[in-house]
């Protein structure tokens, strides 16, 4: 069987600084794969470059076995891939079931069934009591919260998280992390970018290490955070050990 | 929850229901003709407004130029029955049909410009129209067309001697205007506005295809924009660019709305029932030199009310309703 996602030579020019330079990985059904590294390291390039949010310079985006780069956003969600951004997108006039409603719409259009549909994976993600409260009047957690419902209720096979771990409480963090692991066990693949280490290191089966737009290193949590390279790329070279 | 939700869109409908047999029981006991020409135009313009919002309020699509599509209405109306004699009906029909087209034509281009080049546009383009009217020979150019009279009779749509044919059509226009709207907004094209409204991007992420979103909007918008230009060249029975095309048609529909509560269901109504005697009576009262006293009146009244309730004046009734709700 093919891997889930499958990028193959990605390239990403923004006039003159390359953001991603040929970036090939690939995410397996049912994983949980951490996408790491520095800031600036093109991360979010990537992360937008498997949304959709723009077409790649070069290479191609393979999804669930199809070729899916020239696809757009809208229709890649339609395919199975949801996301999440990293500045929270709530629709703010709108109420917390409504906005998860919209993201239901994509696999049906019978309203009644995307309402059950909607009640269903806000209590999944906890926020079931704040249904009828409006999106603007959510606490920052809870806000990350609307935003995976969001992505959930599109029923995705892919689901992208970009950074909905950093700036949480430890206490937050951790109720993240439970819905994450509740989310893969509902069978949905997850790809998280995150640059807080700590809190991903323990969650991901696989964590790929991105550095100066290239894939640096990639492998098992407890083997890339003692990677020389990995240690060196985010604190500085005097601090790698035996490098 | 569900039931709740059920029974606040099932409210809102009877609510609807007695308002409109309220409405049109008014006429048997209101006389006096100036008022009857009062209460046409509001209806009209609640329609108008309605339709309005749903391009610009929900979906969020500001336009100032919706003039166009209600010249284009009177226009084809007027003209396919003067020309060709089409019946109004079929040329109200017609004419919201172009419009609807000419809407996702002019949208082509138009919904890739963002935030305030968007409406610039909208401006610009109803201006450029009302402009090639005016020099139109085949369609009257300045002088217009005056609609010639055969005899009063619903076939024709003409009636000299009554006005309360045209207040049961405008008020049948309003009501189905806010029924569509009404439907619409429980659909998943209402969700789908909404969602484009507020973060297009976040929409995008979520399978909703911005763009089309928003030329279903405008087609929907602009066809019944035009069905009500279509009445108001029968009812008026005289029209030339300016006074079906001017800029002031798309500020008297975008005015309910802003201030009766934008993207509301209620809001255009509530505004249009507020805005209109307001502006006709203080046209009257300062007589003919007091051009654009009515636009400074109710200028003055949209300040006030964006700085007291922002959300429009039916914040007044549904803050309470939330609270209640929870």
């Amino acid at each position: 069987m093919t891997a889930l996602l499958e990028t193959r030579g990605v390239w990403q020019r923004f006039s003159g600084l390359i953001a991603n330079s040929d970036i090939s990985i690939s995410v397996e059904r049912g994983e949980i794969v951490g996408l790491i590294g520095p800031n600036g390291a093109g991360k979010s390039t990537l992360f937008n470059l498997i949304a959709g949010v723009l077409p790649p310079t070069q290479g191609s985006i393979l999804f669930d076995g199809e070729d899916v780069t020239a696809l757009k956003a809208a229709q890649r969600c339609q395919r199975g891939i949801a996301r999440t951004f990293q500045v929270v997108k709530s629709f703010e006039t709108m109420s917390v079931i409504d906005n998860v409603i919209v993201g239901a719409l994509v696999r049906t259009t019978v309203m009644r069934e995307a309402r059950r549909k909607a009640h269903e994976v806000l209590e999944f993600a906890g926020l079931g009591a704040r249904a009828n409260a409006l999106a603007a009047e959510l606490i920052p957690s809870e806000k990350r919260r609307l935003e995976v419902a969001r992505a959930l209720a599109t029923e995705p096979k892919l689901l992208l998280l970009d950074e909905v771990l950093t700036g949480l409480t430890p206490i937050e963090a951790q109720a993240g992390v439970e819905l994450v692991r509740r989310a893969r066990a509902s069978g949905v693949t997850v790809l998280m970018v995150e640059h807080v280490m700590e809190i991903v290191m323990p969650l991901v089966d696989r964590a790929i290490v991105l550095d100066l737009g290239k894939v640096l290193v990639e492998g098992k949590p407890a083997e890339v955070v003692r990677d020389s390279r990995v240690i060196s790329a985010y604190l500085g070279d005097r601090h790698a050990v035996g490098a | 929850m569900d039931t709740s939700f059920a029974k606040a869109r099932r409210r809102d409908l009877i609510v609807a229901a007695c308002l409109a047999a309220i409405a049109a029981l008014v006429p048997l006991f209101v006389r006096d003709v100036y008022v009857q020409n009062i209460m046409v135009l509001t209806l009209m313009y609640a329609a108008l407004s309605q339709s309005w919002n749903i391009l610009s309020g929900y979906c969020g699509q500001i336009s100032l130029g919706h003039a166009l599509y209600f010249g284009l209405g009177a226009y084809s109306t007027a003209l396919l029955f003067t020309k060709f004699g089409v019946l109004p009906w079929f040329g109200m029909l017609g004419g919201g049909l172009i419009s609807a087209c000419i809407a996702m034509a002019l949208g082509y281009p138009c919904f890739r410009l963002r935030g305030h080049y968007f409406v610039i546009a909208t401006i610009v383009i109803a201006e450029i129209t009302l402009l090639l009217f005016q020099n139109w020979d085949w369609a009257g150019a300045a002088l217009g067309i005056d609609i010639p009279v055969r005899r009063d009779s619903w076939l024709y749509f003409q009636f000299t001697r009554s006005k309360l044919p045209f207040f049961y059509f405008a008020l049948a226009l309003a009501v189905v205007a806010w029924l569509v709207t009404w439907w619409l907004q429980d659909s998943k094209w209402g969700y789908w506005w909404r969602a484009v409204k507020d973060n297009p991007d976040a929409a995008e992420s979520l399978g909703v295809v911005v763009f089309n979103s928003k030329m279903g909007a405008a087609a929907v918008s602009a066809f019944l924009t035009a069905v009500g230009g279509g009445f108001y060249a029968q009812f008026v029975s005289y029209i030339d660019p300016e006074s079906v095309m001017g800029f002031q048609f798309s500020l008297l529909m975008a005015l309910p709305a802003v201030l009766g509560g934008i993207g509301t269901l209620w809001g255009p109504m509530l505004g249009a029932v507020i805005l209109i005697p307001l502006t006709e009576l203080t046209r009257s009262f300062i007589g003919g030199t007091g051009r654009g006293v009515d636009l400074i009146v109710y200028g003055t009244l949209i300040v006030l009310i964006s700085l007291a309730r922002p959300e429009g004046l039916v914040g007044l009734f549904s803050r309470r309703a939330r609270e209640t709700v929870r």
